[in-house]
């Protein structure tokens, strides 16, 4: 059995239904009115260990409600978790030894503790001994800089600090899973760069990770498996790689020839396809749909015409690829 | 359970420390806690300066009874403070963390903060029970002293039970502040004074259905041989009673938990 | 004035979208005046106290508990909340007084206060058979120093709310000032029954104003001259403290900027 196993998880909310300004107010004061929304709509997900997942989906999809179900948080709806064998919700004190939990727009730090009263009280709570969380203090030290965010209250941490202490007290007990929830939201190129440094890092010490967020340069450096939702519902399961595969039609090929040639002959030699004039008059772009050409194709209808000096192909960027999903452009 | 008492210890301690870095708001707590202790005296001196007894109780008896009102009330914001921030939490999402962590999340929440306006109460109520019970006619013997020490760790049970208890209301209730809660232990304010003063439906309620005279005029009543005092000695009872009930309405609440978006 | 009276209606609207905690607060503080009552209905069986029967007695318990359920609805903390979040940082950006939009917010509760005070009023009535009613004259005067009470509770808060500056615990300032109000107003107990030595202070202090003044008023103690020299008192009250609320918040704002919000 996988690390972690959901089945037909379902979330629902209710929400009060009320009509705006003063009216409105009073209106629902007398008269209560519900609507069930769907946060969470019946996603079958399984985690191996070891594996490092990307949740993501356009704003409101539902992931952060699918990590809240995971994590024991909320109770489903219908539906079954299991992670490592317990039941979150249920089996909460087991399953909170197993997990680490990061929601980057909140913090789990005691507002008005210094860092290091934070990170002792979580010592307490997970019964580290005093070795252990010794040693694990100086590792988190060693990448994320901890030592000078130590004596201060989080309530004077800046968003990074806050971020890297927020990392270091979910890891603290070296958790199986870990649960991030927009771990580099708000944060500044250097410090991401360091978070997601960790992440690889924590990665290869085996740890099972599952990583929600927007910005996706996270995800390529971090993950090998990407899930996509919309509307509580999961249209994407599998590797990044396959991800792009299948939905990358459109590929760039930058050419540097031999001798200035007008991009008119280029065009009547290669139907189709589009090509545009780079910066100098021998540089050309070719953008092709690669279910109907391959790059060799591309290259000898090329070659047809002028040698070719270099060549690079872009990779697919996975921006463009979960910009078209979140359109409805490549559903299902 | 033992460790779940250490890490309530470690975790009050914790914001001990944190609060006591402000000297300033140390002091202010300290002396507005006193304020009313030393109001409610006013306010019995004021009167008892034109009446003899109110419903047989007698300026020492009823600064007694006070007192211990005052004393267990002290208590709360001592021991059990980070309950009044539960509505805000649940209200904010932040709960989610606690629920993540291996402890009793209603452990996590009752010691998220201390309010050291309880030691001016513990210093106004404690003087007001040491000079109440000076004056007072009592017939001491060692089980006079135990059980009376026995019925105020009862008593101080059923405040902090209550505290729970309304406070959890915040699951049900909504919002950001535990007005519930403070409607119910404000109520509680009327146990200050003999409970004879009232109508037998306040009676009934104050000993059945929320039992705030078990907080200070059962036992109190009893120390004093005043009449049915047995009934003081149900104290340790409803208690227990009182802390199943607090851990049950918590738990139930807790089902309720919906977190917040994002 | 349209952006303060929509401050207003926003602040009666944020009081009913929390109904429920705004109910269950009167029904405390309806439980409160229960038990202030039944005391009093135990003291006075044998006769009366001060100068007060228990039927004066209903009634000045009745105009006290009115007199400090005006403002209760908005409350301090609101005001206090917004300094210590950081949020006044926005209200300041706002072309608005400061003081007068948090004025308004405050007079957007009295709706709610004003139902609280008729149920519990309607209350007294059936319960302990009665209540007494000023003449028509005195009632004028009680209405007018009844509607005082609310900007003098408001300067009151505001100037207590400014103490967040400087400390980091509004709850023990809040608590205190509670304290002093109670103590001083006569809220606790008529201040005819204080001993000498409360008194005297309550007598130069602003706060007899907010419940002795409309209970003199409404009980026919003080008429003619008397009373309208209680109500000059009430109404320099209101302007001393709202002016000097001005000053302290110009000091205020400096400590604003020292500290960083
Ligand atoms: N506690 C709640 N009560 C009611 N509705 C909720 C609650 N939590 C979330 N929702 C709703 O459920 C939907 C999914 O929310 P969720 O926070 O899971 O989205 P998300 O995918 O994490 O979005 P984002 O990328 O914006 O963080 C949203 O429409 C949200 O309004
Ligand atoms: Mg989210």
């Amino acid at each position: 059995m996988s690390l972690v196993e959901a089945r037909g998880l379902t979330k629902i909310f209710r929400r009060p239904e009320k009509d705006p300004g003063l009216r409105g107010s009073l209106k629902h004061l007398v008269q209560r009115r519900f609507k069930d929304f769907r946060a969470v709509d019946g996603i079958d997900l399984s985690i191996e260990a070891g594996e490092s997942v990307a949740y993501v989906g356009p704003n409101g999809a539902g992931k952060s409600t699918t990590i809240k179900l995971l994590t024991g948080i909320l109770v489903p709806t219908a539906g079954t978790v299991r992670v490592a064998g317990a039941e979150p919700h249920t089996d909460r004190m087991v399953n909170a030894r197993n997990i680490g939990v990061l929601f980057g727009q909140r913090t789990q730090l005691w507002w008005d503790l210094p860092v290091r009263e934070s990170l002792a009280l979580l010592r307490d709570m997970y019964d580290l001994s005093p070795a252990f969380y010794k040693q694990r203090l100086e590792r988190l030290d060693e990448v994320l800089g901890l030592a000078d965010l130590l004596p201060v209250v989080a309530r004077k941490l800046s968003l990074g600090q806050r971020m890297r202490a927020d990392l270091a007290a979910a890891l603290l007990h070296q958790p199986k899973i870990v649960y991030l929830d927009e771990p580099t939201i708000g944060l500044d190129i250097s410090v991401k760069d360091r978070v997601r440094q960790f992440l690889r890092e924590l990665r290869q010490d085996g740890t099972t990770l599952m990583l929600t967020t927007h910005d996706l340069g996270d995800i390529e450096d971090v993950c090998e498996r990407i899930v996509i939702i919309d509307e509580g519902r999961k249209i994407f399961d599998g590797p990044l790689a396959q991800m792009k595969d299948r939905f990358a039609r459109v590929r760039r090929m930058h050419l540097q020839l031999a001798e200035p040639t007008p991009v008119e002959k280029l065009a009547e030699r290669l139907p189709d396809v589009e090509v545009i004039a780079g910066d100098s008059p021998t540089e050309v772009t070719v953008t092709f749909d690669r279910f109907t050409h391959t790059a060799g194709q591309i290259i000898a209808g090329v070659l047809d015409v002028v040698e070719v000096g270099e060549l690079h192909l872009d990779e697919p960027a996975i921006e463009d690829v979960v910009r078209k999903v979140y359109a409805g452009e490549l559903l299902r | 359970m033992r460790r779940t008492l250490r890490i309530y210890r470690r975790s009050l301690g914790a914001h001990l420390r944190a609060v006591l870095e402000y000297e300033a708001d140390f002091w202010v707590l300290i002396v507005a806690g006193l304020l009313f202790q030393v109001l409610n005296l006013i306010f019995l001196s004021a009167v008892f300066a034109h009446v003899p007894a109110l419903n047989g109780w007698s300026y020492p008896e009823a600064v007694l009874l006070a007192g211990t009102y005052g004393f267990v009330n002290g208590l709360g914001p001592l021991f059990f403070e980070g309950t009044w921030r539960l509505a805000g939490k649940i209200n904010h999402g932040e709960l989610d963390y606690p629920l993540t962590r291996p402890a009793p999340v209603l452990v996590q929440v009752v010691s998220g903060g201390i309010g050291l306006h309880g030691v001016g109460d513990l210093i106004g109520g404690g003087a007001m029970i040491g000079w109440g019970l000076a004056h007072s006619d009592i017939d001491w013997s060692p089980a006079r002293i135990g059980g009376g020490l026995l019925l105020l760790a009862s008593s101080a049970t059923i405040l902090l039970s209550l505290i729970v208890v309304g406070n959890a209301a915040s699951f049900w209730v909504g919002g950001n502040h535990p007005v519930f809660a403070m409607t119910l232990i404000r109520t509680g304010d009327m146990a200050k004074y003999p409970l004879s003063i009232y109508g037998v439906a306040v009676r009934a309620t104050f000993t059945v259905l929320v039992p705030y005279a078990f907080i200070s005029f059962f036992p109190a009543s009893w120390l004093l041989g005043k009449e049915s005092a047995w009934i003081g000695l149900l104290t340790p009872l409803v208690a227990l009673y009182c802390v199943y009930l607090a851990r049950l309405v918590f738990r139930l609440g807790l089902r309720r938990y919906d977190s917040a978006g994002h | 004035m349209r952006p303060y009276l929509g401050l207003l209606r926003m602040s009666t609207r944020r009081i009913l979208t929390y109904r429920l905690n705004s109910l269950i607060l009167w029904i405390g503080g309806a439980t409160f005046l229960a038990g202030s009552l039944a005391v009093w209905h135990a003291l006075l069986s044998q006769g009366a106290i001060g100068g007060y029967d228990w039927d004066q007695m209903k009634a000045y318990l009745l105009v006290g508990w009115a007199t400090a359920s005006i403002g209760s609805a908005y409350g301090d903390w609101w005001m206090a909340s917004r300094i210590f979040d950081g949020h006044v940082a926005t209200d300041l950006t706002k072309p608005l007084d400061y003081q007068w939009a948090r004025f308004s917010e405050h007079m957007g509760g009295l709706a709610t206060e004003f139902i609280a005070i008729a149920i519990a009023a309607t209350a007294i009535v059936t319960f302990t058979g009665g209540l007494v009613v000023p003449g028509p004259g005195q009632a004028l005067l009680f209405a007018v120093s009844f509607l005082l009470v609310a900007p003098l509770k408001f300067t009151i808060a505001y100037i207590t709310t400014m103490a967040c500056f400087w400390t980091q615990n509004f709850m023990g300032v809040s608590w205190a000032k509670d304290a002093v109000v109670t103590l001083f107003s006569g809220a606790l107990i008529p201040l005819a029954l204080l001993p000498a030595w409360l008194a005297g202070p309550a007598a130069v202090l602003p706060f007899a104003s907010i419940t002795a003044t409309p209970a003199a008023l409404y009980l026919g103690q003080a008429t003619g001259w008397e009373a309208l020299r209680l109500l000059a008192v009430q109404a320099a009250w209101v302007l001393v403290l709202w002016w000097g609320a001005r000053l302290i918040w110009r000091r205020a704002l400096r400590a604003l900027t020292v500290h960083g919000g």
